[in-house]
């Protein structure tokens, strides 16, 4: 199989603490992929390898099939840091085009290219402003510009949400969609796991710089999904009365909870061992209770982050002082 | 395009297309047309002395007048005998800039006195001196001082040459050494420090890591080093262009001015043009290379003022030494200064354009010159390429030496 990126064993220590603890994992070529974890996980040290910023102390990293990070590499990589600042003076196209030159455009193509992005994001009347009169949501859209101007096979963004608005968050998984279309890679961490659900095709979830789990998005869902708890809402008060007798019937519910907060449901309620969910659904229809909703439970992608990070991981994972 | 050429054409564009850069190279000549002006104007102002004698001796006085210059001197022989005490009090109350007091034995050893308020001012204190050694030697001797002056009037000039070309007068060529050094001086000094906020810009504005994923940090120093470089070429050659302008149309542009005269400047050969460019080239490299670090090392403006005084140290150590250079470019001091890297570049051509060099020294000094800065260069992109992406803290010295051991 053909991947955009491949790490194995990947390891980086700083001064007296490990940032990345032998890492793999591998990135499909044409999906978006999304690397997830608390802050001080090590998901921008990890970038930062792929990318040749810093130096692995171990393991092996290679993109897209035979390239090790560095010079080749780095044409066909376009990467969105989470600290990512434009010059402030420097007018906008002249910006996006100087980032195209750099990553290996001839100075015509670049010009050329950073027209079409300006024009792609709305922005083609800024063109010969300064970065500094751009208010900050434009700013970031000419970020995105000047990491993907060169058509890069392979996208790296890091955090990219950070401080986006909603419009601005739905444009940005917007052009993350086209690019995919494209054929493109994408390859991003994110601790906003709303955001990665929308999506991901497959996640890396990684804690103190360490695997935790790997795989396609649904599959993992699927994986972690409770065949035995089920989310019901009634039509109304009198539905709910004539289900009573059913919720109660230890033989059928071995437990009820409240919804959880914003859900549409009335209940959650867990099946008895050896009751299953027509079952449920039979004897509620047989009591004459009306149901606007019958759901088999499946977690959030942030439910399984804080069940298999532990909520106690998702909060601290400190770095210690170097 | 390679990484480090584009970042150099960015730099140099940038800073090209400023105002500031426009301001600066057309101040250049009105400084140079200063320099020219100024000294002839100088020379034709100067306030004059109001000067009290007291002259116990009675023989000097009068010849003492007709020595100094009236157009300088006011002169009033005070035959009052008054005492130190009004004397005093007339310089509190401006009435006299100072008093000379002549005693009775001046002839013998006695001692002239002069107070004033002006007794610091070496040039008029020197006439004034002079003028008293005449007036007693005339009182000795029985001589007019007319004719002590026709005596003392000697027609004697210097003349700087190295044996070579043809030569131009001492004076002229100490102004050039000095006009030189002076350029190179301030264009390392501006250019190195606007590497050194270049750097700091990039990161407070936060861009460094989108340039360092897209290009090595060496790239990133080498393309602002050579990109701002390349603006000090252009500038400084500008400069020389209008120079040599004004240099042949000197005597027009004094006219201006209603002036004729100036510092005649004598002309420089094509071998002194590449000792200037060179020791220009090496001298900015050297320096640049060492702000670079200094700019990487520092997160704020403010904090890269105070973390750069080392770098200041150095180049006014240098700038104390350039009297070393201009009293005797021959003698060992000289020598020395021109072989140590970080004073070589600024010194060499002032001490070659004074003769105090041959052939040999100077291609010593280059090459010891540009060891050091291929070592210093190497020393600062390895701090440069640790520093850029750190934010916060300065490193203390040790953590230093760890930045210059990474692999």
């Amino acid at each position: 199989m053909s991947f955009a990126v491949a790490i194995e064993g990947v390891t980086k220590r700083f001064a007296d603490h490990v940032a990345v603890d032998s890492i793999s994992f591998e990135v499909p070529r044409g999906v978006v992929y999304g690397v997830l974890g608390p802050n001080g996980a090590g998901k921008s040290t990890t970038l930062r390898m792929i990318n040749d910023i810093i130096a692995p102390d171990g393991g092996t990293i290679r993109i897209l099939d035979t390239l090790a990070p560095g010079r080749d590499a780095a044409p066909k990589i376009g990467y969105l840091p989470e600290e990512r600042g434009l010059y402030p003076k420097m007018r906008v196209a002249e910006m996006i085009a100087f980032m195209g030159e750099l990553r290996g455009m001839s100075a015509r193509d670049a010009k050329a290219r950073a027209g079409a992005w300006l024009e792609r994001l709305g922005l083609s009347k800024w063109a010969r402003n300064k970065v500094q009169d751009l208010s900050k949501g434009m700013q970031q859209k000419v970020q995105f510009a000047a990491c993907a101007i060169h058509d890069p096979e392979l996208l790296i963004l890091d955090e990219p949400w950070s401080g986006l608005d909603p419009i601005n968050a739905e444009v940005l998984r917007d052009v993350v969609a086209e690019q995919k279309k494209a054929g493109r890679t994408i390859l991003f961490s994110t601790h906003q796991m709303e955001q990665a659900e929308k999506i991901c095709d497959e996640v890396c979830i990684i804690a103190r710089g360490k695997k935790v789990l790997e795989g396609g998005l649904v599959e993992l869902k699927r994986a972690a999904q409770k065949d035995g708890l089920v989310a019901i809402g009634f039509a109304d008060d009198q539905a709910r009365a004539k289900a009573a007798a059913v919720i109660a019937d230890r033989s059928i519910v071995a437990a009820e909870r409240p919804p959880r907060h914003g859900d549409t449901a009335d209940m959650e309620v867990e099946l008895a061992p050896g009751a299953t969910v027509d079952g449920l659904l039979a004897a509620l229809v047989g009591a004459g209770a009306s149901v606007r909703r019958f759901e088999v439970v499946v977690p959030t992608l942030h439910q399984i982050f804080v069940d298999r990070v532990g909520a106690e991981n998702a909060i601290v994972a400190e770095r210690s002082p170097s | 395009m390679t990484g480090w050429l584009v970042i150099a054409k960015r730099e140099f564009l940038e800073r090209v297309r400023t105002k500031w850069f426009a301001i600066t190279t057309a101040i250049g000549p009105i400084f140079m047309i200063a320099l020219l002006v100024v000294p002839v104007l100088l020379a034709r102002l100067g306030g004059t002395t109001k000067l009290a004698v007291v002259d116990h001796s009675g023989q000097m006085a009068d010849s003492l007048r007709r020595t100094l210059p009236a157009s300088d001197w006011e002169i009033t022989i005070r035959t009052d005998d008054p005492t130190e005490a009004s004397l005093l009090a007339e310089i509190r109350d401006k009435k006299i800039d100072g008093f000379l007091v002549i005693p009775k034995d001046a002839l013998e050893q006695g001692e002239i006195v002069y107070q004033g308020d002006n007794a610091t001012a070496q040039v008029p204190m020197a006439k004034l001196q002079f003028a008293v050694m005449i007036s007693r030697m005339g009182a000795i001797k029985h001589l007019s001082p007319e004719d002590i002056a026709k005596l003392l009037s000697v027609n004697f000039s210097t003349k700087h040459t190295t044996g070579e070309a043809a030569s131009a007068s001492g004076g002229a060529t100490f102004a050039l050494g000095y006009i030189v050094m002076f350029i190179l001086y301030l264009a390392i000094v501006l250019y190195g420090v606007n590497v050194m906020r270049s750097v700091v810009t990039e990161k407070t504005s936060r861009v460094v890591e989108l340039m360092i994923a897209a290009t090595k940090p060496r790239a990133l120093m080498l393309g602002k080093i050579v990109g701002v470089g390349a603006v000090g070429v252009v500038q400084i050659l500008a400069w020389f262009a209008m120079a040599i302008a004004l240099i042949v149309f000197r005597e027009p542009i004094l006219g201006l001015f209603g002036l004729h005269g100036g510092i005649n400047l004598p002309p420089l050969s094509m071998t002194d043009g590449v000792v200037i460019l060179v020791d220009f080239v090496l001298g900015y490299f050297f320096y640049a290379s060492l702000y670079a670090a200094v700019g990487a090392m520092v997160s704020s403006d403010q904090e890269a003022q105070q973390a750069q005084t080392p770098i200041t140290m150095l180049l006014v150590l240098t700038i104390i030494c350039v009297q070393l250079v201009a009293n005797d470019p021959r003698a060992t001091g000289p020598a020395i200064l021109t072989l140590v890297p970080f004073s070589s570049p600024i010194l060499m051509p002032m001490r070659w354009l004074l003769g105090g060099a041959t052939g040999m020294d100077v291609a010593l000094s280059f090459s010891i010159l540009a060891a050091s800065t291929w070592l210093v260069a190497m020393a600062s992109a390895r701090i440069f390429r640790v520093g850029i992406l750190m934010y916060g803290k300065r490193p203390s010295m040790r953590e230093l030496g760890r930045w210059l051991r990474y692999r």
